[in-house]
């Protein structure tokens, strides 16, 4: 089936099953391979991206979901001026250890800061809940998230 | 496997016809996990999510209208939800997780009818109805009497929800209540949920509803246990009669989440808060 969607702010087109997974789509026919695959299940969020500006996991998303829509990956997002600003809060934080998480948990934190952004601990655990850090390291990507939150504003 | 994705809502209807067992895809964050882990085998999907008809969330007269396929943060969202019915509101903040809620649908968690629903038990106290329809017929169905056994429903092949509808006043004047028990907050399976609502004047419970997840074949109403306690003052309550008949409408199971013993004495814990409230 032809799918027709806006990537990472281009117009693209593609003929693909259109069960296949979002995820699939991104990383074999697009190439992109910012956003992982982790449980396969929604349940880790390394595959989030954003379909119409929200993010979702992709692994569970179907192909025929993108139809009409407007999807951003890890890829399109960190070269906006908000994304690079989330990244060098990142990276003076030290919040990445083995980094397989981290596409989901920018894109997370990204959408977090364009829709609230106020510097609140709570309501950040809250919007990074879906996203698990198996090197546990989630006081930095707080505290990272906390400090891209008062710089942005 | 078949893939139909039906032109306009008359369209899907004409789709449901043709005597085959389909799936209906909206949010897909339950039926991908099936299919992906071969619990469903060579599905034929029917694609609803583009069906403008059946989202949206709207008031008419004293009722509300929910769009089976509105999503998760849409209801949460919703002015017409904080407005009228907090309990939803405030309940399903930690329904699965914020990237879960943008894509499931209020329609998938019943229809897939899971024992663990985290919707379910909240609409069953505020009474909640499903408005069914096919082709050739529209009916209404009251959520309590929806499910059959384990994953099954009254619904037929041709058959879909397409609104939950509950009344505007279904919390109003009452004390509701919601509790999730399950491992961490966010995208937690519940081991254990309860919701409920009441309503006690002059220290009489007047009225109440009472309905648990997790505990059954599916998230069903306590009828026993609200029959003995209404018209009773808190103290005239013996919990140990509550318990011996809540044993005999709900049979908890032991799984990977909790042993039944476990689930048996949250639930008559979290019912006991309830009701000391």
């Amino acid at each position: 089936m032809k799918i027709n969607f806006i990537l990472n702010r281009q117009n693209v087109a593609i003929d693909v099953d259109p069960m296949k997974r979002l995820l699939d789509v991104l990383r074999e026919d697009f190439d992109l391979l910012g956003a992982k695959e982790g449980c396969g299940e929604g349940e880790c969020g390394a595959c989030t991206i954003l379909l119409d500006g929200k993010p979702v996991t992709s692994c569970i998303t179907n192909a025929i979901h993108a139809e009409g829509k407007e999807i951003e990956t890890v890829e399109g997002i960190s070269q906006t001026e908000l994304g690079k600003l989330i990244i060098d809060c990142f990276d003076e934080t030290n919040a990445v250890q083995c980094g397989f998480c981290f596409p989901g948990f920018f894109m997370s934190s990204y959408n977090y800061i364009k829709t609230d952004g106020e510097r609140n601990l709570d309501k950040i655990k809250k919007a990074l809940s879906g996203n698990i850090c198996r090197c546990t390291g989630y006081k930095k990507i707080f505290e990272s998230v906390m400090l891209a939150c008062e710089r942005a504003n | 496997m078949k893939f139909i994705k039906p032109k306009d809502i008359d369209n899907l209807y004409e789709t449901l016809e043709n005597g085959e067992q389909q799936y209906l895809l909206a949010g897909g964050t339950d039926i991908n996990v099936q299919i992906n882990n071969g619990t469903i085998r060579d599905p034929n999907i029917v694609y609803i999510s583009h069906l403008k008809e059946l989202s949206g969330i709207k008031e008419k007269n004293d009722h509300i209208y929910i769009g089976s396929t509105t999503s998760f943060k849409d209801v949460i969202e919703s002015r017409i939800i904080k407005k009228y019915l907090l309990l939803v509101h405030n309940s399903l903040q930690n329904f699965a997780s914020p990237l879960i809620q943008t894509s499931a649908t209020i329609g998938g968690n019943i229809a897939n009818g899971s024992p663990t629903a985290d919707v379910i038990p909240i609409l069953l106290v505020l009474d909640a109805k499903l408005i069914i329809c096919s082709k050739s017929n529209t009916h209404e169905v009251l959520l309590k009497d929806f499910f059959t056994g384990y994953k099954k429903n009254v619904m037929k092949n041709n058959e879909l929800i397409t609104k939950i509808v509950i009344d505007k006043n279904a919390e109003a004047k009452q004390q509701t209540f919601y509790k999730k028990v399950g491992s961490r907050n966010s995208l937690a399976i519940a081991k254990v949920s309860v919701a409920g609502v009441k309503k006690v004047s002059h220290e009489k419970i007047e009225n109440i509803k009472i309905a648990v997840g997790s505990l059954t074949e599916y998230p069903r109403r306590l009828f026993e246990v609200e029959k003995y306690v209404t018209g009773k003052k808190l103290t005239e309550i013996d919990f140990e009669k509550v318990e011996e008949l809540l044993s005999t409408e709900i049979t908890p199971i032991s799984d990977l989440r909790s042993d039944k013993e476990y689930r048996y004495h949250v639930c008559v814990n979290l019912i006991r808060t309830f009701l000391n409230e």
